[in-house]
């Protein structure tokens, strides 16, 4: 597989994932960045694991998740029904936090970068093309569970809290038990990001792990539309890989782009290109079509 | 004639939030010098009416004159500024500023001989004077509802829309502020007051109209209006 | 006890642009109803717009502090109109979407910063404005030029804008308008009118910022609107959202923690601390200490 299309296939599968971290908690109307700090904490322990105690990818996998999903569930014991506002700056204190850390500790390379990370098998093109096999199955495991959880009784609880917050409380829905329950599987999400970001580049730099990175991820869910699981999906691809196709000079402009792109969308289609409707028509369209080659 | 004495022209009104059809094309006439009271009960529309005749609402369809121009769509600080102002429902004072505050607030669009305009408003309500300095939101709720009044007149007004002031009031303050209306009427100041206590507000009205689910069914003088049986079986109570 | 009371000092002036920051920002959220996320990063492009002037007209700093002031005011009026062009869709879109556009605001400005101006690199102010020369120097106290500079024209800043607020019209009506915008608008105040007057106030008070910031640290980086904008907006919440005299005690209280920390820790993990402090104090209040005026 030529270098390009490895890293445009890898990296657009971060993507999804960090842009789905986004969306889960913003189901109960918290823009939650966490999952970047849990990118960099899990990411640089599987990293340091992997380099230092010579784990296996499987362990180091499931240690990311574990650990993305503690620190997300501790915090959310504070902030799992904290205004909007709140769970914005928390994200970001951790994302600064875990920087300033990395950046600090020359055990994970400071400022300089961690290298060399191990790769899962000893031919080079087998080992990237294992990786993307089983980063893609993990974007499929996790929009399998997001779209079992939309159409769950969770599901309608967290819409029911998106529209009014008060109102679902009066019907009985545990508010900061939903958000507690988005805001730790978002995080888990973020860790996993994290370490398989960490084996698909082989390096990390503290400096990926900022506010730009956030400002790519919310692009991409609000771009391609908040109210659905399918926004990202579809948004990650075009965005990260349309100015990959632009001249260099424009190209170093990308987050100009994307800013400028996150704006007008903003202000002329607030919902974004996939709405909530359109996605009913669609599936209420196949399931007609199902319908009918059933013969009755 | 009745043309020129005539201060306000609602036709055909209606108005919708969404899909709920507030107001089904509403016409009510309000002329120069008159009390014209709206009844109905919770949710007839009398609200709606008064705030989209201030310019809070946009109506979907009919018109508005005000004063021989139309004003339909037209914002609320531009009708502030030319005559037109809310007593509103609840009273809605700004309980975290002082009552000078408050009734400054009311000539936000004229400061000029703002202090002449604060001493008539003390004239008509001492109490005023003496909680002057006072936070709004440690007022009684006739109080309140004077203060309310108060900075309806600080904006120089030719026409008060008064909404609901008896409500959550103890009886003796409901007469209390029906009495100021009256006096505020005698004064020159053309009043459209809406009520659901129909009885008291008839007795001081020359007009009326009764609202039903977004509409007039019913309208006249006062007097017809408190002989009226259907009038007495829904809304006195007789 | 030198050092401490050395810290003090500096931790005041430095509040002292934390207070500014976080009243205008709270002064948005209060009247033009919007979370103006990256308020500081404007602030910080407007540093540069400063230093651009200066370094062409050979470091005329009356020419660098009215550009300074000027271009923050023009860049807060000129965001007015895509704020409340969002703000009529009210109703389905929430306040929310103010802050995502405002969000999107700051990685235009910080990308344009790293790439725009001296090649990314960061800038340094000429030092007749940095006013890094001692003034003051008592035992073993040190005050620079600049931080007594920032510290008057804080205090006179915030005085001034307290007094605005309460003792003239426009003041009224912005109060008027946080408590209650509807009941604002059936008084007949105009709302978009006054809450443009609002961003042109918050310019005003982010240009004054943008000249004390570079009068004080001297120097400016692409990064620096990010994490001044990080801080300004914990010190928002931690005092409660739209808490005016919140914001002016938990701003100081800031300065004053992080100079102090400065002080007896050493290098870069001093900001580590400051921002676990942060987080454990909004982890605890996520509504803010003194209670949200929202």
């Amino acid at each position: 597989m030529p270098l390009p299309m490895y890293y445009f296939l890898a990296v657009t599968a971060i993507y999804i994932l960090l842009s789905w971290s986004i969306y889960l908690p913003y189901r109960v109307m918290h823009l939650h960045f966490m999952s970047v700090a849990n990118m960099t904490i899990s990411g640089y322990l599987g990293a340091y694991a992997a380099l230092s105690w010579g784990w296996p990818f499987m362990l180091v996998l499931v240690v990311g998740i574990v650990v993305g999903a503690f620190v997300g569930w501790i915090t959310s014991f504070a902030i799992g029904d904290a205004p909007t506002f709140a769970v914005v700056i928390v994200g970001f204190t951790y994302i600064y936090i875990s920087k300033t850390v990395v950046e600090n500790t020359d055990a994970l390379g400071g400022t300089l970068g961690l290298f060399n990370i191990p790769s899962i098998h000893s031919d080079p093109s087998t080992s990237k093309l294992l990786l993307l096999i089983i980063v893609y199955l993990f974007v499929i495991l996790m929009g399998f569970l997001i779209h079992r959880f939309e159409n769950s009784r969770l599901g309608r609880a967290a819409s029911a809290i998106f529209v009014d917050h008060q109102l679902a409380k009066s019907f009985g829905i545990n508010v900061k038990r939903t958000g507690m329950f988005l805001q730790t599987w978002s995080s888990a999400m973020g860790g996993a990001s994290g370490v398989l970001y960490a084996y698909l580049m082989r390096n990390l730099f503290p400096d990926f792990f900022t506010f730009h990175l956030i400002g790519i991820a919310m692009t991409m869910l609000f771009v391609g539309g908040y109210a659905t699981m399918w926004g990202g999906l579809l948004a990650a691809p075009l965005l990260w890989g349309g100015p990959l196709l632009f001249p260099p000079e424009i190209a170093s402009w990308r987050i100009v782009i994307y800013g400028t792109i996150l704006v007008v969308m903003l202000v002329l289609k607030p919902e974004g290109l996939i709405t909530r409707p359109l996605v009913y028509r669609i599936e209420s369209y196949f399931r007609r079509r199902r319908d009918r080659r059933i013969p009755s | 004639m009745e043309q020129s004495n005539t201060l306000l022209d609602v036709k055909k009104l209606e108005v919708s939030y969404g899909h709920v059809d507030a107001l089904k094309g509403v016409d009510v006439t309000v002329n120069q010098g008159e009390i014209v009271v709206l009844i109905g009960a919770n949710g007839a529309g009398k609200t709606t009416l008064l705030d989209t005749i201030l310019g809070i609402n946009t109506p979907r369809s009919g018109s508005i004159q005000y004063n021989g121009t139309d004003i339909t769509g037209r914002s609320a600080d531009i009708n502030v500024r030319e005559g037109l102002t809310i007593v509103p429902e609840g009273r809605g004072v700004f309980t975290s500023m002082t009552v000078t505050d408050n009734l400054l607030l009311g000539a936000h669009h004229n400061m000029h001989e703002s202090s002449d305009k604060i001493e008539r408003v003390y004239q008509w309500f001492p109490i005023l004077k003496e909680r002057s300095d006072q936070m709004a939101g440690t007022l009684s709720g006739g109080e309140r509802q004077m203060l309310a009044i108060g900075r309806a007149l600080m904006s120089a007004p030719r026409i008060i829309l008064v909404d609901e002031p008896s409500i959550g009031l103890a009886p003796i303050i409901v007469n209390n502020i029906i009495e100021i209306l009256v006096n505020l009427n005698k004064e020159g100041y053309t009043i459209l007051l809406s009520e659901q206590n129909a009885y008291k507000a008839l007795k001081i009205a020359h007009r009326g109209y009764v609202l039903e689910t977004g509409q007039v069914v019913l309208s006249g003088t006062a007097e017809e209006l408190l002989e009226d049986p259907a009038v007495k079986d829904a809304y006195l109570g007789a | 006890m030198e050092v401490f009371i050395a810290q003090v000092i500096n931790g005041l002036s430095l509040g002292s642009v934390y207070v500014l920051l976080v009243t205008g920002f709270n002064l948005l959220l209060l009247v033009a109803l919007i979370i103006h996320f990256s308020y500081p990063q404007v602030v910080v492009l407007s540093m540069y717009i400063s230093w651009t002037v200066m370094n062409l007209t050979g470091n005329n700093i009356i020419l660098g502090i009215l550009a300074g002031i000027l271009s923050s005011i023009i860049l807060n009026m000129a965001m007015a109109p895509i704020f409340q062009r969002v703000m009529r869709n009210r109703g389905q879109v929430d306040i929310n979407s103010t802050l995502v556009i405002s969000m999107a605001i700051g990685m235009i400005v910080t990308d344009i910063l790293s790439h725009g101006f001296n090649r990314g690199f960061p800038i340094s102010f000429s030092e007749t404005l940095a006013g890094n020369q001692s003034s003051l120097t008592i035992g073993l106290i040190n005050i620079s030029q600049g931080q007594v500079y920032t510290l008057v024209v804080g205090i006179i800043g915030v005085s001034a804008f307290f007094w605005l607020l309460y003792k003239t019209r426009s003041g009224r009506a912005f109060r008027a308008i946080a408590e209650d915008p509807s009941g604002a608008k059936q008084v007949g105040i105009p709302l978009l009118r006054t809450g443009l007057a609002s961003y042109a106030l918050t310019g005003l008070l982010g240009g004054v910022t943008a000249v004390l910031l570079a009068v004080l640290l001297g120097s400016a980086s692409p990064g620096l609107g990010e994490q001044v904008a990080h801080k300004v907006l914990a010190v928002s919440i931690i005092a409660g959202l739209g808490n005016l005299a919140g914001g002016l005690v938990v701003g100081l209280g800031l300065g004053i923690m992080e100079a102090l920390i400065q002080g007896y820790v050493a290098g870069s993990w001093s900001n580590a601390i400051a921002f676990i402090i942060l987080l454990v104090v909004m982890l605890i209040k996520p509504r803010g200490v003194f209670g949200m005026k929202l």
